[in-house]
């Protein structure tokens, strides 16, 4: 099951890819010892209005064959703008982590495969709008039948 | 006031943290304070419905709690486990002295400085305060240890001194309440 | 028609929150399929749970601690001070605590045997030394805020054991240390100079003369000697000599960058540049500060060709060996280390 958090703010304008983005990055991108063993961090950018800001992200794995879905808190590190996604998915099958954000009227995605030593940078996709229902199967299916961490 | 997400995902407690807490070691004991003391001040907080005062009392009460008896706690449960069950006898005792003096005392919850434009996001995180404030005790405080320190089922059973069958019960009717009050802002998505 | 004994109405969180089994989960979204009802709870669930995830987390008032510390130093210790009247009384407790602190005899640190015959279990202050043989290892509670495992044939002494300073010297051998704390409070000091601890794992071993090798598995790790200054993060190493701290290099760096920073063998700085990838220029970062003007200007064309200066970062400032700028620009490139 595909959920994602809700976007709390209205939406005025639906101007997709204005330069608001992610960029992903190991814990060290951080720099902020709380957040040394996460799964990977990220940075929202042409972001105008901070306060406007909503994200949340979902893993969404494969474990022993069988379709699996947990919600994932997506945490402020103490740089402004950047934050931290915790493995709270369980550490059998295959997970891909899905970020979405809003800004005001843009949009902002991403799917991070994780491997049991951290996300998989050159498999990650950083999207200038939340993923799709076929491109998370398709990132999942990449990862469960050639994925190597 | 930060957002929820503003916290480790589980409490890390450095190696021999809780040994020296037990040997009576003050910074020690000032360590443990710092990890937890935003979590358990924050579920007193909305569990008492924005009032900062009992919040305030809870926390103290639990920590002073929590250094006097920690000597028996022995390791069968997680740690956070035994502390959020002191947490939880703590806001139920206090409801019970309490009984119902709370009408009236709500604090808003929501960050402070917002700007006149962020009326709506301001209407709407007061809301859900609201909502969160309205659920019947046993729910709030299921649905409060689940959003502010990740539990598990197991340890929220055992800090609820209930099943996980219950825990998971609880849960799902506090969420759907929640759902029901706060209906209106469905077409915010 | 489902029986209303069948709904799943109390496992709806359950499933969202992935805490059903891989039986319970087929079980649940066998009964979903066939049941509208169950499927509208779920949704009011979910949107119940998302909801949630808007609930913002408050700060505990300083003054809390301060009521809790005064109520600590009376008897009995669970009585309770009025905070206002309290936080008066621990200001002033504070300066005491503070003096006391001062005069306070350092912590003493227990260390356990973990394997071999070698008597070391007990407790080390500042002033002690632990010796293992070839067959002993052992494991240095490091006050409350990690722990060192020290191999082998390992020379490790304590310097300081109180709050704000945690230091080792290793004279010889090999420790892994794993920190749980706020950067700069564990030191270890070697021959070629001190390990400091920003928040991390590392494996640190050194022979007497300084010779040795620092490997970090999280965080970061500073290697100060003078003004010479490493910064390695999670998977990267660093050489250690005489003379300080070597270039850091990630352990998946391309074999030439591990024989010029790893191996110590010589090759041409072009050769070097050539096989860095946008992940080396960690290495190259640091290469910027340790080769004169010339082969400095090199260095940063390359960098610049790998992957795109931030704004503020000019060419001209980093030749200039602009401390402010560097740093910038490293807190810029980590997002690719």
């Amino acid at each position: 099951m595909l959920r994602m958090g809700i976007v709390l703010l209205g939406i005025t304008t639906l101007a997709w890819g204005q330069g608001f983005t992610f960029t992903l990055g190991s814990p060290v991108a951080a720099q902020d010892f709380q957040f040394k063993s996460a799964a990977f961090v990220f940075r929202a950018e042409g972001c105008p209005e901070p306060d406007k800001l909503q994200l949340s992200a979902i893993a969404e794995g494969v474990v022993s064959g069988e379709r699996r879905s947990v919600t994932v808190k997506v945490m402020p590190a103490s740089k402004p703008g950047v934050y931290a996604i915790a493995q709270s998915w369980p550490v059998e099958g295959k997970w891909v982590v899905i970020l979405k954000g809003a800004c005001g009227g843009q949009t902002a995605g991403a799917l991070v495969p994780v491997g049991p030593r951290g996300f998989l940078r050159e498999a990650a996709k950083v999207l200038p709008r939340p993923a799709t229902s076929g491109e998370i199967e398709a990132a999942l299916k990449i990862f469960t039948d050639g994925g190597k961490q | 006031m930060v957002p929820l997400r503003d916290r480790t995902a589980s409490a890390e407690l450095a190696p021999g943290l809780l040994e020296a807490c037990r040997a009576g070691d003050r910074e020690a004991f000032r360590v443990l304070y710092d990890v937890y003391k935003d979590r358990v001040y924050s579920i007193a907080l909305y569990f008492f419905q924005g009032d900062q005062t009992s919040a305030a009392d809870i926390t103290q009460q639990v920590f002073l709690k929590l250094i006097t008896t920690i000597p028996q706690f022995k390791g069968d449960s997680a740690f956070s486990t035994w502390l959020y069950r002191l947490v939880v006898n703590a806001c139920q005792d206090a409801t019970r002295r309490r009984k119902h003096t709370l009408a009236g005392t709500v604090e808003d919850l929501t960050v402070p400085g917002s700007q006149e434009e962020d009326l709506v996001r301001t209407q709407v995180s007061r809301s859900i305060q609201d909502a969160i404030a309205s659920l019947p005790p046993k729910l709030r405080m299921a649905v409060l240890l689940r959003y502010f320190d990740d539990l598990s089922y197991e340890q929220m059973a055992e800090a609820l001194h209930c099943s996980m069958g219950t825990v998971a019960s609880r849960l799902s009717r506090g969420h759907r309440m929640l759902a029901e009050r706060l209906q209106s802002l469905r077409g915010r998505r | 028609m489902t029986l209303f004994s069948r709904h799943v109405t109390d496992q709806l969180s359950a499933h969202i929150h992935g805490q059903l089994s891989p039986r319970e989960t087929q079980r649940f979204e066998r009964h979903l399929s066939e049941c509208e009802q169950c499927r509208a709870h779920l949704d009011q669930v979910t949107f119940g749970a998302d909801i949630l995830e808007e609930v913002q987390i408050a700060r505990a008032p300083e003054a809390i601690w301060n009521a809790i510390e005064a109520g600590l130093n009376q008897a009995p210790a669970s009585r309770r001070w009025p905070l206002a009247a309290a936080a008066l009384a621990a200001t002033m407790l504070a300066a005491i605590v503070c003096w006391v602190e001062l005069r306070a005899p350092a912590a003493q640190w227990n260390v356990v045997r973990i394997h071999g015959t070698q008597q070391m279990t007990g407790r080390v202050g500042p002033g002690d030394w632990i010796e293992t043989d070839a067959s002993t290892r052992a494991v240095v509670s490091v006050g409350v805020i990690g722990k060192v495992e020290v191999a082998g044939n390992t020379r490790v002494g304590v310097v300081a054991a109180r709050p704000g300073e945690h230091r080792l010297a290793l004279r010889r051998g090999r420790i892994h240390a794993t920190i749980t704390a706020p950067p700069r409070l564990f030191f270890v000091d070697t021959a070629a100079g001190t390990a400091i601890d920003l928040g991390c794992e590392y494996s640190l071993e050194t022979d007497e003369e300084g010779s040795g090798l620092l490997q970090v598995t999280s965080g970061w790790v500073e290697f100060q000697w003078g003004d010479l200054h490493s910064l390695v993060p999670a998977g990267a190493s660093c050489r250690t000599t005489r003379d300080g701290p070597g270039i850091p290099y990630f352990d998946d760096a391309p074999d030439v960058l591990k024989q010029v920073f790893a191996e110590g063998a010589s090759r041409q700085l072009d050769t070097v540049l050539a096989a860095a990838r946008i992940r080396d220029s960690l290495t190259l970062w640091h290469l910027l500060m340790r080769v004169g003007p010339a082969e400095r200007e090199r260095v940063f064309s390359r960098m610049a060709a790998l992957s795109p200066v931030p704004a503020g970062v000019t060419r001209e400032l980093v030749l200039k060996l602009d401390a402010p700028t560097l740093a910038r620009w490293k807190d810029e490139l980590a997002w690719t280390w």
